[in-house]
C-alpha cells in the first residue's frame, strides 16, 4: 500500500533537515537529563530502602520467606536480553535493514511483556501464598512492592513507547538518518534494564 | 520424569544470561569507537546490561543469592 506524501519543496526540506541537525544534540541532552532526573527518584528510594533495611531486626524481617532468586533470575535474563535486541534493532534501522530492525523492535516488545508478565506472577505468589503485602508487611513489603511496582511502571511505559515507535517507523516517520526517536527510545528502555541490575541485586541477592 | 520447576528456571536464566552476556559485549566491542554522546551513553549501558547479565547467570548458578535456610 502506497503511502501518501505531501509534496514538499527542496527549501522546505532543507529547512527541515537543517532544524534537525541543529536541535539533534539539545533533544538528546534533554532526554539525558530526563533519564538523569529519573536516576535520581530510583535513588532516593534505593537509599531510603537500603537505610532502613539496615536499621532494623535482620533481613527480611521474621515471617517472610526469601524471594524467589530462580525465578527472579529468569526474569532478569528476560528483561536484560530485551535490551540486546533493543540494541541490535536501533543498529540495524541504521544500516538500513528494516526487516531485521522488525524483528529486533517486535522481540524487544514481547520480552518487556514477558517481564511484566512475569512480575505480575511474582506479585500474586508473594500476595496469595507468602501474603506479603505493600500496606501489611511493614518495610519489606513497602519498599519491595513500591520500588519494583514503580520499575514495572517504567517498563510498562517503556512497552507502550516501542509499540508507538514502531508503528511511527512503519509509517515513515523516521529515515536511514533522522531516528531521534528511536535513539531515545533505545536509551531509556537501556535505562530500565540497568535500574534492574540494581534492584535485583539488592533485592534478591544480599 | 519429573522436573523441578526451579531447576528448569536455574538452567534457562543461566544459558540465557551467558548468551545475552555475551552478545552484549560483542555489541559493545563493534560500538567502541563510535563517536557522539549517544554512544557513549550506550556504551556505558552495554556495559551495565553485561554486568547485569553476569550477576543473573551466577544468581541462576547459585554463587549469588544462595542463603541458607532458616532453622
Amino acid at each position: 500500500m502506497a503511502v501518501a506524501t505531501l509534496p514538499h519543496g527542496a527549501a522546505h526540506d532543507e529547512g527541515v533537515d537543517r532544524l534537525y541537525d541543529e536541535t539533534r544534540s539539545l533533544r538528546l541532552q534533554g532526554f539525558l537529563l530526563f533519564l538523569i532526573s529519573d536516576c535520581v527518584l530510583f535513588s532516593s528510594f534505593i537509599f531510603a530502602y537500603l537505610y532502613m533495611r539496615n536499621s532494623g531486626q535482620g533481613w527480611p524481617p521474621p515471617g517472610i520467606s526469601r524471594l524467589d532468586v530462580a525465578f527472579a533470575s529468569l526474569n532478569s535474563v528476560v528483561l536484560f536480553g530485551s535490551g540486546a535486541t533493543m540494541h541490535y534493532a536501533l543498529e540495524n534501522w541504521k544500516h538500513n535493514n528494516f526487516g531485521r530492525y522488525a524483528f529486533f523492535m517486535i522481540s524487544t516488545i514481547i520480552l518487556g511483556a514477558m517481564f511484566l508478565s512475569g512480575q505480575a506472577y511474582e506479585y500474586t505468589n508473594l500476595y496469595f501464598k507468602e501474603h506479603v503485602s505493600w500496606a501489611g508487611s511493614g518495610i519489606f513489603g513497602a519498599s519491595f512492592f513500591t520500588l519494583t511496582g514503580m520499575h514495572g511502571f517504567h517498563v510498562s511505559v517503556g512497552v507502550l513507547y516501542l509499540i508507538i515507535l514502531f508503528l511511527q517507523s512503519i509509517h515513515g516517520v523516521y529515515t536511514k538518518d533522522k531516528y531521534f526517536g528511536l535513539t531515545a527510545g533505545t536509551l531509556y528502555w537501556h535505562f530500565v534494564d540497568v535500574i534492574w541490575v540494581v534492584l535485583f541485586s539488592i533485592f534478591y541477592l544480599i | 520424569m519429573q522436573i523441578d520447576i526451579a531447576v528448569l528456571e536455574r538452567v534457562v536464566a543461566i544459558v540465557g544470561g551467558i548468551l545475552v552476556a555475551i552478545v552484549s559485549a560483542i555489541a559493545l566491542k563493534n560500538d567502541w569507537k563510535t563517536p557522539g554522546m549517544d554512544n557513549q551513553v550506550f556504551k556505558i549501558m552495554l556495559a551495565l546490561l553485561c554486568l547485569g547479565a553476569v550477576i543473573a547467570t551466577l544468581a541462576g548458578v547459585g554463587v549469588l543469592g544462595n542463603f541458607p535456610a532458616k532453622a
